[in-house]
């Protein structure tokens, strides 16, 4: 743990930071794209800021049937997704805190803030709640094998679960054209869309309990846990975008301390993410929410790329 | 090692002691006191034992000789030393709560029998586990299981406890013949009954050790609740007393584990060559099956206890993926691979028996308070029992595996595992491991949406009967006996070295612990860091993060108001308990998609206003079901083969004493013709 | 001490022997409740002669009690109660049907079993003494015979007249091979056959009564369905 000093432990925090700051302008992003791609002008990129400072003013109204659990959610949801964000590398190779956790623990705080969500929408006692937790639960079950065997496949080429160890190897080698990665890429997008609630998974943007599973456990929650709930999933979703473009494209990657390639890699950094953030928005644009049931043979897909990398692998 | 065995002595005396007082003080004032006391006290000092046996070297003695066959001969190395701990802590909690929730059983005639019981099953388990001698193991064993045969009866008003009851003895029998079996194949190899003679490595053939372990794995398996064996476990554990399922499922499962190790490891069944892959991936397979089996039918379960026994199957299934594991890597002489298998297996039997003591516990008070233990009868008990609620959350946390707690530690390890089978040399090994990966991830997300159903429906949203309304928070006590696991779980997440330093001082592993905040790291073959974990250091983290965002949340905001209101309801007003969710219909998403395995049987009969408008119903009636396909094909087909076997049999049995007199006939000169012709060679 | 067997003495056993299994076949082959008991009555004679023939040859005096009680208590008394018993019996059952095995190959059976009983006599190795020798095949074909009987059989009766035949070779193996127990033991064994006799005539009795016959297809039910 004393392998680094305490300026590098500075610029952890900061990659920590960073993430967690920016990730309510990449959700701004996407909504412009989505706006502009349908012909509305769509609020401005820096809207959910506002969003947030807004609701952290405001009074909130608690449901009488609820318990300690509903006002906790938020915090508990708040707290695993940004120490989660503590183990992303963002502009430098590694993550300080690689020593401390690695992916199977990212992994477990994003459960951990999701158990708690599941418990928050039964806690009201509304059916709103009951359906959301349902159908989240659904998900999950299916995401969750989905998503180890990406990470073995990852694992498994890049020399560890430690997101440091996978990162530096990535950025040292160009293994992108190995097909095995590229199966492990389809599966992780897949599983990116499933765990973040975007089309055709989960609409983020409805209003109708049809096509609710995120909306429908947060339906009850107003003022300061609103703004923590809809900051978590921002920042879930930013951890598994900068996952992403960390593994798959890992370009401009510091491994030295100096201000000009961290300044250099903070841009690469935003540059990237936003172009993901586009991109994952164009797609969502493409496709209508589907029935509830034939989400799972999408993950059934992610499921058997994944082990076709696998067995890539071991070829 | 003279005071080792004075507290052994002592133990044995306290546990004697409650279950005489047991016996005899019915109806007095303070009989739960005169049975419980002794068997907490006995277990604590189990615990200090096992620990001092950690720290010294073991017990190995013998007492006394029948016929220079039978010696009552106990050893207690590290092995024994580690099962004793789960026993003793297990048993403390245990005791304690039982001080309150036997008073239930007050108005029974034979409670005097149940605290007897108690208190002999606890010291039987003690006796299996350091028993030295094939005898004295199968007599223990089999107290051990006679004494939980009759606890699960207890209840005998309830002619389904009975069934499950005899269901149980059936299957521990069967596995204790099989048992039996492998010892006395072992006995025909060495000539002792001493389990020091079944150590001795040379003297045994290999091929013999291997049979005597499948024999001895099918054994100690059906005990343990391995599939297809274990379909005595959901119908036994609920149907005891609560502290008694706690028991069962916490302990006397970790004891067949016990024997499985012991096998495995110290009679050297296996060895560091590769004809053992076939061994190790058996019980990886088995595992795997298990663990799926189990927790996909806990998630349809309405029944907490039930639930909660085939959850245990689940984890039991863990345990030995765990297990197989380890006995694959150690077969390619990958040891530190193995030993971080076995470590991850061990630390799960340490979690499990804490957090599923834990539930069932907890499982206990909410039958203690409710008088029921279907979840769909309860809800809203949060606000009628919070500790319960917090201790029965603290277990789900635990079982399901999220960090911080303990249960995140042992499935990491056991995950470490299964990612590292890329160094085993083949590939057919690697891809089925890869789907053994797969079943196991599939278990994880199967039992986070199981005890997100259970707890949110037993303790969230409304109440949905009035069985709830009466609740209250229960007894001190049994809140006590419950903090001390739940506080165990808490502090082995937070610092699994402590269970990783007892594991590894108790096996005498080749792993160096060091300081309390070491990290668990390994590192992989360019000599990266594959992976490391510190528990403190996500802990100070999590605080600095909570205190970080607090002031946030303060500063911008401001202090804002919190008013209380009911849930909205889309403005129809009138929210009943029957608009929220149920726990069928929590469940039922993934029912449907593991239809294949549940075969889900739904039935809707509507009933109309009139023929002409199918729009206005007067009232629906759902039925919908899950089929055990375990109990139809596998038992179902065996059962009615047997029946139809033993049927023709019977002929024999005509009712003519000339059949029978020709039966003597025959075996008589069969028999003279037999060594007639012995005795003239 | 056997200087003094003659060699006519040694024929007297062979003839004595042919004689008891001639008598044995008696039993066998006939259908009829008194000719069993006929037939039985002088098996049992021929034996206290045999016995008699031991005592002579051995110079053991506590045989001739022994033989003289086997003629009072197994000729006389025992014939006596079962022929009283099926006297009160009703005529047309006092016949044995249809065997289970008939008649003629009831005979070849014996037959065969008196050839297996030599033939098992001969792997023993029992030495010089020639009582031995010759009356030991002899006993174990009454044993074997008296069990075949049983078994072949319909009526309670013949299976009581089975039995002593058992109790006969079973008598005769035991003095042949000890030169007979105690006089204490023979007595009680006796005793003891004249009681199971008598008890076994009430039960016969009794179970005519009951089912209007004595055939012990009777006693078969052991459920009630």
């Amino acid at each position: 743990m004393s392998d680094f000093s305490m300026l590098e432990y500075g610029f952890g925090i900061l990659q920590a930071l960073l993430i967690i700051i920016l990730s309510p302008l990449i959700v701004g992003i996407m909504r412009k794209i989505k706006a502009k791609s349908q012909k509305r002008i769509g609020s401005g990129i820096l809207q959910p800021y506002y969003d947030i400072m807004k609701l952290l003013k405001k009074d909130e109204v608690v449901s009488d049937q609820s318990s300690w659990i509903f006002r906790a959610t938020p915090w508990i949801n708040f707290v695993t997704t940004a120490s989660a964000a503590f183990f992303i590398p963002v502009f430098l190779v590694y993550s300080p805190f690689g020593v401390i956790g690695d992916i199977l623990l990212v992994v477990g705080l994003f459960a951990l803030g999701r158990f708690f969500m599941m418990l928050a929408g039964l806690d009201v006692a509304s059916s709103f709640g009951g359906l959301g937790s349902s159908r989240e639960m659904m998900i999950s079950v299916l995401v969750e094998p989905a998503l180890f065997m990406t990470i073995f496949v990852i694992a498994l080429f890049y020399g560890g679960t430690n997101i440091s160890t996978i990162v530096s190897s990535a950025n040292d080698t160009s293994i992108l054209v190995v097909p095995g990665i590229l199966f492990a890429l389809i599966a992780f997008f897949i599983i990116m869309m499933a765990e973040t609630g975007k089309l055709p998974f989960d609409n983020p943007s409805t209003h109708l309990e049809l096509t609710m599973i995120h909306e429908a456990m947060v339906l009850e929650y107003s003022g300061k846990s609103l703004a923590l709930m809809e900051w978590s999933h921002a920042i879930k979703q930013m951890i598994l975008f900068t996952l992403f473009v960390d593994i798959f494209f890992p370009w401009n990657f510091v491994e030295q301390i100096s201000l000009v390639g961290i300044s250099f890699g903070i841009i690469a950094f935003i540059v990237k993410v936003s172009a993901l953030a586009s991109f994952t928005a164009f797609i969502e644009t493409r496709v209508a929410k589907w029935r509830l049931f034939r989400v799972s043979d999408l993950i059934a897909m992610a499921i058997s790329s994944s082990m076709i990398g696998v067995i890539f692998f071991f070829l | 090692m003279s005071e080792n065995l004075f507290i052994l002595y002592v133990i044995f005396a306290f546990f004697s002691l409650g279950a005489t007082l047991g016996l005899f003080t019915r109806g007095q004032k303070y009989h739960a006191c005169f049975t419980y006391i002794p068997s907490a006290f006995a277990s604590f000092l189990t615990i200090i034992l096992s620990v001092i046996i950690f720290s010294s070297e073991g017990i190995h003695l013998t007492f006394f000789n029948i016929q220079h066959l039978f010696d009552f001969e106990i050893f207690i190395d590290g092995v024994a030393a580690f099962f004793l701990l789960i026993i003793g802590l297990i048993s403390f909690a245990v005791s304690i709560y039982s001080l309150s929730y036997s008073k239930k059983f007050d108005d029974k005639k034979n409670n005097s029998a149940l605290g007897m019981l108690f208190n002999v099953f606890i010291i039987s388990m003690i006796l299996v586990v350091i028993s030295n001698n094939v005898f004295f193991f199968l007599v223990f064993w089999e107290l051990m299981s006679l004494t939980s045969f009759f606890l699960v009866i207890y209840e005998h008003e309830n002619k389904n406890n009975l069934k499950s009851g005899l269901t149980y003895l059936v299957m521990t029998h069967l596995g204790t013949g099989f048992i039996f079996a492998s010892f006395i194949l072992m006995y025909t190899q060495t000539g002792s009954f001493s389990f020091d003679s079944f150590r001795d490595v040379a003297v045994i053939p290999q091929y013999v050790k291997d049979i005597a372990f499948v024999l001895a794995f099918v054994g100690f398996g059906t005990k343990a609740g391995m599939v297809p064996l274990h379909t005595w476990l959901p119908k036994a554990h609920p149907s005891a007393p609560s502290n008694v399922s706690a028991l069962m499922s916490a302990v006397m499962l970790k004891i067949a584990i016990y024997g499985i190790v012991r096998y495995l490891f110290d009679f050297n069944a296996i060895d560091s060559s590769p004809d053992y892959v076939w061994l190790g991936m058996g019980i990886v397979v088995i595992g795997s099956i298990s663990a799926l089996v189990g927790i996909l039918y806990a998630l349809v379960e309405n029944d907490i206890k039930r639930a909660l026994a085939f959850s245990s199957i689940e984890n039991v299934g863990i345990i030995f993926i765990g297990l197989g594991l380890s006995v694959v890597f150690a077969a390619f002489h990958l040891l530190s691979l193995s030993v971080l298998a076995f470590i991850a297996s061990m630390f799960h039997t340490l979690n499990h028996s804490i957090f599923k003591g834990l539930l069932f516990m907890t499982a206990g008070s909410i039958h203690y308070s409710t008088h029921t233990k279907n979840i769909e009868d309860l809800g809203g008990l949060i606000k009628k029992m919070p500790w319960t609620a917090m201790m029965f959350l603290i277990g789900s946390i635990a079982i399901i595996g999220l960090p911080p707690l303990n249960g995140f530690i042992g499935e990491w390890l056991t995950l470490q595992s299964l990612l590292a089978v890329f160094q085993i040399p083949s590939n057919i090994l690697q891809v089925t491991l890869a789907f053994a990966l797969l079943a196991f991830a599939l278990t994880i997300g199967l039992a986070g949406a199981t005890f997100v159903r259970l707890f949110g429906i037993t303790f969230l949203s409304k109440s949905r009967s009035s069985k709830v309304v009466n609740a209250v928070e229960v007894p001190r006590l049994m809140l006590i006996g419950k903090a001390i696991l739940a506080s165990s779980c808490i502090l082995l997440g937070i610092l699994p070295f402590i269970g990783i330093n007892l594991i590894v001082s108790a096996f005498d592993l080749p792993y160096t612990p060091s300081s309390p905040f070491e990290t668990i790291s390994i590192t992989n073959t360019v000599d990266g860091n594959f992976a490391s974990l510190l528990m403190p250091g996500v802990l100070i983290i999590f605080i600095s993060v909570l205190v970080g965002i607090f002031a946030f949340v303060r500063i911008i905001g401001g202090k804002t108001k919190t008013t209380k209101h009911g849930t909205w309801d889309c403005g129809f007003g009138n929210l009943s308990e029957k608009t929220q969710y149920t726990a069928t219909s929590l469940a039922e998403p993934i029912r449907r998609i593991f239809g294949i395995f549940y075969k889900p049987y739904n039935d809707i009969d509507a009933d109309f206003y009139a023929k002409e408008n199918l729009y206005l119903k007067k009232s629906i009636h759902v039925i919908s079901t899950t089929r055990n396909i375990f109990d139809e094909k596998l038992y179902g087909k065996v059962i009615s083969g047997s029946l139809f076997v033993l049927d023709k049999i019977r002929k024999i049995q005509s009712g003519k004493v000339n059949a029978y007199i020709l039966y003597i006939m025959i075996t008589l000169i069969a028999l003279l013709i037999f060594v007639g012709f012995g005795t003239h060679e | 001490m056997y200087d003094l067997i003659l060699p006519t003495q040694i024929d007297l056993l062979h003839i004595s022997a042919v004689i008891l299994l001639i008598a044995t076949f008696g039993i066998v082959v006939r259908r009829g409740f008194s000719d069993w008991l006929h037939a039985y009555r002088y098996q049992t004679i021929i034996l206290s002669g045999i016995v008699a023939l031991i005592a002579l040859i051995t110079g053991i005096w506590e045989l001739y009690i022994v033989s003289a009680l086997t003629l009072g208590i197994k000729a006389i008394i025992i014939p006596k109660v079962l022929f009283y018993v099926t006297k009160k019996l009703d005529s047309p059952i006092k016949l044995e049907m249809n065997p289970y095995v008939s008649l003629r190959i009831s005979v070849i059976v014996s037959a065969l079993l008196v050839a297996m009983s030599y033939f098992m006599a001969l792997q023993l190795p029992i030495s010089s003494d020639e009582t031995i020798s010759v009356f030991l095949p002899v006993s174990f074909s009454l044993f074997f015979i008296g069990l075949f009987i049983i078994i072949s059989r319909r009526k309670a009766l013949s299976q009581i007249v089975g039995l002593l035949t058992i109790e006969n070779g079973l008598f005769l193996f035991a003095v042949v091979v000890t030169h007979g127990f105690s006089l204490i033991i023979e007595i009680g064994l006796m005793a003891d056959i004249l009681i199971g006799v008598v008890i076994s005539s009430i039960l016969l009795f009794r179970m005519s009564q009951t089912f209007d016959s004595i055939d012990i297809k009777n006693l078969e039910s052991l459920r009630d369905d």
